[in-house]
């Protein structure tokens, strides 16, 4: 196995493959390549959004839908988009605006504490998460 | 078994141990992800000297690498002796059923295959018991390691060439 043994190999890198060697190449990258597509298509239902103002429960949305709704808290209304399985706050009557600053989010929370408004992105198992229509105020 | 075959044993596995325990040291983008190099020692033994000397190599391989490493009967060595057993087992079961269907990248891309496989299996069955993480990076894990696959068998290819023009 010397170095010039190598590069006469390399030469002919593609002769050592068999035509069942390049079926089995094609089929496992379109396998894996589909089911990479596939599988974020299926499992969309799997979180949802769920807005608690002053620790109750508000509103309950699918993050898969989109929608601009306004949530009434303490101090007015704080203004939630949900946009291609994202969400964040776009307008709040908060003096600082971190909520508005964190931006998309498509895990975990944005919290706006001076209006008491929090919205959770949650991964819920099986069927509760049916999609509660919202109805803003 | 002929002292011949044990020097060969001894030295193919010296060589896959050395190369396991380098990968090892290698940093890689996503943490459980490896680049199988040390199954190339596996192909290649496979290939020239059969099916039980390439499944000692396997064994002897993960056995001791894992000693060196420190991390022997924990849970990456469950992952990585099952993973080892069965895509040598995959590979030899495919060269003598149809030793001329494929050449050594087809056999590197079993190998690969169902050493992902069978780490996800054991994945499930120990650690992470959700079907839905598995099947979510079960696409992800085959598409990198028929990546690696066929990087792997090419290089074998060529060292089966070399070892048997000498």
């Amino acid at each position: 196995m010397r170095l010039s043994g190598i590069r006469r190999g390399k030469k002919k890198l593609t002769d050592g493959m068999t035509l069942a060697d390049r079926l089995l190449l094609a089929a496992l990258v379109i396998i894996s390549v589909s089911g990479l597509i596939f599988i974020k298509e299926a499992f969309p239902q799997g979180t949802d959004v769920r807005i608690e103002v002053n620790g109750k429960l508000a509103y309950k949305l699918p993050l898969n839908n989109n929608a601009i709704i306004a949530v009434k808290g303490i101090d007015g209304d704080t203004v939630v988009e949900i946009k291609n399985r994202k969400v964040r706050i776009t307008e709040s009557p908060c003096p600082n605006k971190i909520c508005i600053h964190n931006g998309w989010i498509d895990r975990g929370a944005i919290a706006c504490l001076p209006n008491r408004v929090t919205v959770f992105v949650d991964s819920s198992e099986g069927k509760e998460n049916k999609a509660i229509d919202a109805i803003t105020g | 078994m002929q002292s011949q075959d044990k020097y060969r044993i001894a030295l193919l596995s010296a060589y896959a141990i050395a190369i396991h325990s380098f990968e090892n040291l290698l940093p890689t983008p996503i943490p459980w992800f490896r680049l199988g190099i040390a199954n190339i020692i596996t192909l290649a033994t496979l290939v020239l000297y059969g099916f039980r000397s390439a499944m000692m190599v396997t064994l002897i391989r993960v056995i001791l690498s894992s000693i060196f490493i420190g991390t022997f009967l924990g849970p990456g060595f469950i992952m990585s002796l099952f993973g080892g057993v069965s895509s040598t087992a995959a590979m030899g079961i495919t060269f003598s059923l149809f030793p001329r269907l494929f050449g050594p990248v087809g056999l590197s891309l079993i190998g690969a295959l169902f050493h992902n496989a069978a780490q996800l299996f054991i994945a499930y069955l120990l650690f992470v018991q959700q079907i839905k993480a598995v099947l979510i990076v079960a696409p992800l894990l085959i598409l990198l390691g028929t990546i690696t696959g066929v990087v792997n068998g090419f290089i074998g290819n060529i060292l089966i060439k070399n070892i048997e023009d000498k």
